[in-house]
């Protein structure tokens, strides 16, 4: 295990190594993974146009910024960038290069055009995961990318070994919360938290009767609620397509559970890949302890 | 909504939420329960204060 006092952790890697991961698999590339390269590629780029089959144009339906004409009241800049899948779809805006052309592909500028993006889908809740998950697939081939880099950097000519990969405990922790700490080491911490997201995220969906986490009706709380990708799958599979007679009493309060259980899982995988990052570069000591 | 059952529902989430966030400090479950506990406390000690002076703002500002 390797400990040098002389680290500076918070060190980034530079704007460029920021960049190339929203490529999914050139920062691979970059340190000699070709094969690796190939398949972060082709996997996120599989799973994007999986997703892209069903949903189509409906994506720019999603956008955090309107698309819409200047006349109805959206940006003429977004509507230009809307077309190369710029505005912010996230989290498939990780993904860049399939959401660019995924958005190339469908974008029509015409009314009708603008009209299809409103036109619910058939297996559009499953369509609208499988595109999210490729942009959480993409950042977490980023985050594996990033971290080796920084293991190489760091780790002298004798780079330390990681407990487990720190991008795979966060990217387990995605989709079941607690599993990446268990990854990591610490399974009874992760059993803990992981109930504890699970329970915030049950109880948003029991108060909503089930529609709190819908991308098709509540596409910006999504986007937080998605990163638990363990319960929104669960969503897209089972609540999301059941139909809404009348909205629950408690509706709006569902939603933000559901979207707090979502952020809570967000800290959840930061410390799974901490846990992790540090079975290889333990912190720093205290300057008392030092002497 | 009544004022009860959000202060119920919002402590029911605080606990949870306080997991989350102390667990960040702690290597093992016991200690992050035990902490959650303490935070959750203190937490709910601040949230009765707050509903407290919005309860007192709302009846100076719009009455009883």
């Amino acid at each position: 295990m390797a400990t040098r006092i002389d680290i500076d952790p918070a060190r980034g890697l530079g704007w460029g190594t920021f960049l190339s991961g929203f490529v999914p698999g050139l920062l691979q590339l970059r340190l000699g993974q070709t094969n690796l390269a190939l398949f972060a590629f082709a996997s996120c780029t599989a799973l994007f146009f999986a997703g892209w089959s069903m949903v189509h144009e409906r994506l720019f339906y999603w956008v955090l910024l309107d698309a819409g004409t200047p006349a109805g009241g959206g940006s003429s800049i977004v509507r230009t960038l809307a077309q190369f899948g710029l505005p912010t779809v996230l989290p498939e805006l990780m993904n860049l290069p399939a959401n660019a052309l995924g958005a190339l592909l469908s974008w029509d500028a015409s009314p009708t055009g603008e009209r299809l993006w409103r036109m619910p889908r058939d297996g559009e809740h499953v369509g609208g995961f499988l595109t999210a998950a490729s942009g959480m697939l993409a950042m977490f081939w980023s985050a594996a990318g990033h971290w080796e880099l920084r293991r190489r950097r760091d780790g002298g000519k004798a780079p330390p070994k990681p407990i487990a990969d720190p991008a795979l405990c966060a990217a387990l922790s995605w989709l079941v919360p607690g599993l990446g700490h268990a990854r990591a080491g610490q399974k009874d911490k992760g059993i803990v938290m992981g109930l504890s997201v699970a329970f915030v995220f049950a109880l948003g969906l029991f108060f909503s009767h089930g529609h709190a986490c819908d991308r098709a009706t509540y596409s910006v709380w999504w986007m937080a609620q998605n990163l638990f990708g363990g319960g929104s799958l669960f969503a897209a599979l089972v609540t999301g397509p059941w139909q809404m007679e009348s909205a629950p009493e408690h509706l709006q309060l569902g939603v933000v559970l559901c979207t707090v259980a979502g952020l809570m899982n967000l800290v959840v995988m930061v410390d799974a890949f901490t846990v992790a990052e540090r079975s290889a570069f333990p912190v720093k000591p205290a300057v008392e302890d030092v002497s | 909504m009544s004022l009860l059952f959000r202060l119920a529902v919002m402590l029911i989430v605080l606990f949870p939420i306080a997991v989350v966030v102390v667990g960040q400090k702690h290597t093992n479950a016991r200690d992050t329960l035990r902490a959650a506990v303490q935070r959750t406390g203190r937490w709910a000690l601040w949230l009765v204060a707050l509903v407290l002076t919005m309860e007192v703002l709302g009846v100076v500002f719009i009455g009883w």
